[in-house]
């Protein structure tokens, strides 16, 4: 015999709109062992959790059912409401009546009965829950960051300089990212070199940061407290250690790789530093690139070096990392825009990619700044054609936020760097930001023409041989314009990593449709994931620029920071044993456990779960053949109680 | 060519003399004399003279894979298998129910065997159809070649044809023939849980008489058990005494999963097991 209140709230309208609490309220008072049954507007206000606390008192409850939103939102609340009043906490059980039910249903008779349905499911689980025990653990101050452009680095920064230990993980062979590749960033137009580097220094130079650059994560064992990550440094054929950054090799090296940095305008060295100011400065081997590894013959830049540094015989490493919180800043890629043959990209050689047209104005670029096109000529009209793959149905639907301004920037360096004319063609202007419709309106004012209207088609000109046709609709005039232009400039969508359902997978993020990592929630827990001690900062969450990432770098340095700045932690009760009696060691739970948990002992022939290592997500109970696990919080008897609540209706 | 038994059986009887004289296998798992020659039976020989008892003959079609799990981890255990016997057996280390360094195979390549039952031919009907062992120590015979090889699913054409609701009215028909009487469990290599979940009482998963709805619960759910694991040797059908064709509903789930994991059981040692084995590249045709 149990003891339930059960309270309903209405959460405003939300609930209240597509389900009849008061009836609600009214069904579950019938129920059987339920005492008390109330509804109330706000159950998670002061007054709504007072409600509940002198109920227990009054009523002697010995199980408190909450109907109202998703756990997610206050299981904590009510929680820590029956805890104060001397329940343990895990006898509360919520009932998520809107997201579930009020919130995906029209019709209120089919929401109040879906709501009884789920409730009645909820009474026959409470009526079997026991009350369970949070386990404490310590956990490991240090924080590994993943991805080392603008948001990795300031994430890094901003924790080293608290004292913290950080790994700073980077798959190329300097850090910087995208943000090294650019010019000037608007709408300030500060040299983008000039306030990156010195942060690159300080991560070079800070003594709590340790960098792993040409490195990737292989594997996550652990949890939230207590990851340990197996990092793969890749073979770089140049022992660091012993290298003095004197770069004679590169010198030497008759290799030729293609400059990822100068997004393939030119080649490098097949022994390179990726950039001038590339940290750490000392040089990789590119094994496609390099004549020693194609043809076995050469080793010039090995008969060069001083040092001793060069060593064709390395080969990948593996070191494990132990971190308390992990922050993923893993960034995005430009969309490929060659499958979109309309715009030429690829078949004109006067079409550009936006990353392309960053490096032509840099004075470290391939024309050393100066904008002349492949063919060496110095462009007499511009088109920058607005949102390519970027809200657009059949390719990514969001906005890749940055296209706009960073489109400005580029008109504004055109016309202060040739005489070219410049036309924009754009859906909707899109400049909110600090400083940002200011810029508009200053570029408006230097004589760059917009044109409203999606750029349809790039095309050769037929009258003009080398030239290039613009065709769009100008949406205000009504009116189909062909332009014929010199140059034309792309701005693609910007999408995540190719590799980031990888990264998802290894440390169980939830993706969106285009593999944007999912955070916990959109409003409230926009660094947070899923999972817990792993949060994410900058574009590989969602399109957003240097601003909003720097800011979001710093939010999830002090997220992790409230995991790292403990030395303990309570965990989740809800964790997986084995009833050894049962166990028929088929050891489908130690294959299936994402986390490592259940392990086999060999000598009693029975599985075993290390229940510091579980995380209560329930596989290994629902594979196991015998029942012989019981997934604590959700036994088999308390969920199939549930069911048959449920089937009643 | 045809299969000399005769010949199988002196060189299962000399093999496992030598074997135990050796001390190199504590039992050896074979076939022993029934209560007449077309019913022989499963047999242990533990010392070297229980060894003229083993016997071999068109009517052995019985699984001894099924028995290795008898013994404790760490038994040197040699077993006389035919081809899908040694399926069962791969099946069983791929689990880690027990260690290859600790088995002798004892390969016999076969075909023709007979259904005691029924006197019928065992065919690939009701089996994998394969003829020789996928894994083996020791052959105790000449591989088998130029018989036509069927494909084991072929059989299933008609059933496919079926749409839903036949289907049902077809497995409810037959599952409602079935008393419980658990022999296809007993005689499959892979159902080794102990204990069963239809044995359970907390959470009782299923109705333990034999009726409809505690049937379908055993036999669907032991079907579900075996998805990715059934290696066809059909001793679940041959066994059961009012012949529901349970072969049928376990190739159906081996096809399926043959086609979604790119893999059939207990084919080579190197594999996982499908249904508990995470691949990044697996179909997910199993969530549509």
């Amino acid at each position: 015999m149990s003891r339930i209140g059960v309270f309903v709230c209405h959460c405003g309208l939300n609930i209240a709109k597509t389900v009849r609490v008061s009836e609600l309220a009214q069904f579950a008072s019938t129920l059987p062992d339920v005492v008390v049954a109330k509804d109330y507007k706000f159950m998670c206000s002061t007054p709504g959790q007072e409600m509940i606390a002198n109920d227990i008192k009054e009523h002697k409850l010995d199980r408190v059912i909450v109907t109202a939103c998703s756990p997610l939102m206050h299981e904590q609340t009510f929680r820590k409401v029956l805890e104060n009043a001397g329940l343990n906490k895990y006898l509360v059980t919520i009932v998520n009546i809107r997201e579930q039910v009020s919130w995906v249903t029209h019709d209120i008779e089919e929401g109040t009965a879906k709501a009884k349905a789920v409730l009645n499911g909820a009474v026959y689980r409470a009526r079997l829950l026991a009350p369970l025990t949070s386990r404490v653990i310590d956990v490991n101050p240090d924080v590994m960051v993943i991805g080392g452009g603008i948001a990795g680095i300031q994430a890094a920064l901003e924790l080293a300089n608290t004292g913290k230990k950080v790994y700073l993980v980077e798959k190329n062979s300097t850090i910087g990212g995208h943000m090294a590749q650019f010019d000037k960033t608007f709408p300030t137009l500060d040299c983008s070199a000039c306030i990156l580097t010195p942060k690159m220094d300080a991560v070079l130079q800070h003594k709590n940061i340790t960098m792993m650059t040409y490195s990737e994560i292989s594997e996550v064992k652990g949890y939230v407290g207590n990851f340990d990550i197996t990092v793969k440094q890749k073979a770089r054929y140049v022992d660091h250690s012993k290298c003095n950054a004197c770069l004679a090799c590169t010198e030497k090296c008759p290799g030729k790789g293609v400059s990822e940095w100068d997004e393939g305008l030119v080649k490098r060295k097949a022994i390179y530093i990726p950039f001038p100011q590339a940290v750490p400065q000392k040089p990789v081997i590119d094994r496609e690139a390099c004549t020693y590894f194609i043809k076995g013959k050469c080793k010039l830049c090995q008969k060069v070096c001083e040092q001793k540094a060069i060593d064709f015989e390395q080969e990948d490493s593996f070191s494990t990392v132990k971190v308390g919180a992990v922050i993923v800043a893993t960034g995005y890629d430009l969309m490929n825009t060659k499958p979109l043959v309309q715009y030429g990209y690829g078949k004109y050689p006067g079409v550009y990619s936006a990353l392309e047209v960053e490096r032509l104005f840099n004075s470290a670029g391939p024309t050393g700044g100066k904008v002349t096109m492949r063919d060496g000529k110095e462009p007499q009209a511009i088109a920058i054609m607005h949102c390519i793959g970027s809200r657009d149905k059949n390719n990514y639907e969001h906005c890749s936020r940055v296209c706009c301004m960073y489109s400005l920037k580029f008109a504004h360096l055109f016309k202060e760097k040739t005489s070219a004319d410049v036309y924009q063609f754009y859906i909707d202007m899109r400049a909110a930001g600090k400083g940002y419709e200011e810029f508009y309106n200053r570029i408006i004012e230097e004589d760059v023409k917009f044109i409203r209207g999606k750029g349809a088609r790039v095309a050769e000109s037929v009258d003009e041989p080398g030239r290039l046709i613009v065709e769009a609709e100008d949406t205000i005039t009504g009116k189909f314009i062909q332009l014929p232009v010199d140059m034309v400039v792309l701005s693609p969508a910007m999408i995540p990593r190719s590799d980031s359902k990888d990264i998802a997978r290894l440390l169980n993020l939830s993706t969106d449709k285009y593999g944007f990592f999912m955070e916990r929630h959109p409003k409230l827990a926009p660094l947070s994931t899923m999972s817990e001690g792993i949060f994410i900062a900058g574009v590989c969450q969602s399109p957003k620029d240097i601003p909003d990432t720097v800011a979001q770098a710093n939010g999830a340095a002090a997220e992790a920071l409230t995991i790292v700045v403990k030395d303990k932690m309570e965990l989740e009760a809800t964790t997986a044993m084995v009833n050894p009696a049962s166990c028929c060691a088929c050891q489908n739970c130690v294959r299936v456990c994402p986390y490592g948990a259940p392990f086999f002992n060999d000598q009693k022939g029975v599985s075993e779960i290390n229940e510091a290592l579980c995380k209560g997500c329930g596989l290994c109970a629902s594979v196991c053949p015998t029942s012989a696990i019981i997934a604590r919080h959700f036994t088999n008897d308390q969920v199939l109680a549930e069911i048959e609540g449920l089937m009643e209706f | 060519m045809s299969i000399n038994f005769k010949q199988i059986e002196e060189k299962l009887k000399s093999e496992a003399t030598k074997l135990l004289e050796e001390g190199k296998v504590g039992v050896v798992l074979a076939y022993g004399k029934g209560y007449d020659e077309n019913h022989p039976l499963p047999f242990v020989a533990r010392k070297a003279s229980d060894v003229e008892n083993i016997v071999f003959n068109e009517y052995c079609t019985a699984n001894m894979a099924r028995y290795i799990v008898r013994y404790p981890r760490g038994t040197k255990i040699a077993i006389a298998v035919k081809a899908a016997d040694s399926r069962a057996v791969i099946q069983l280390i791929q689990e880690d129910k027990v260690k290859r360094e600790d088995l002798v195979i004892l390969g016999i390549p076969a075909y023709g065997m007979k259904n005691a039952k029924t006197g019928e031919v065992v065919d690939s009907k009701t089996t994998c159809g394969m003829y020789n062992p996928v894994i083996y120590d020791t052959l105790l015979g000449e591989e088998v070649h130029g018989q036509s090889v069927v494909s084991p699913y072929d059989v299933l054409a008609e059933y496919e044809a079926m749409d839903k609701e036949a289907r049902w009215a077809f497995w409810k028909k037959e599952l409602d023939k079935c008393i419980r009487c658990y022999a296809c469990r007993k005689a499959c290599p892979m159902c080794y849980c102990d204990p069963c979940f239809i044995d359970q009482n907390k959470p009782k998963w299923g109705e333990k008489s034999p009726e409809s709805h505690g049937n379908l619960m055993y036999h669907l759910t032991r079907f579900h058990h075996l998805a990715g694991r059934c290696i066809d040797c059909g001793e679940c059908s041959r066994a059961c005494p009012v012949d529901i064709p349970l072969y049928l509903f376990h190739k159906k789930v081996a096809k399926d999963c043959e086609e979604m994991f790119g893999q059939a059981a207990g084919m080579s040692i190197e594999d996982k097991p499908a249904l508990v084995n995470f691949r990044v590249e697996d179909s997910d045709k199993i969530l549509e």
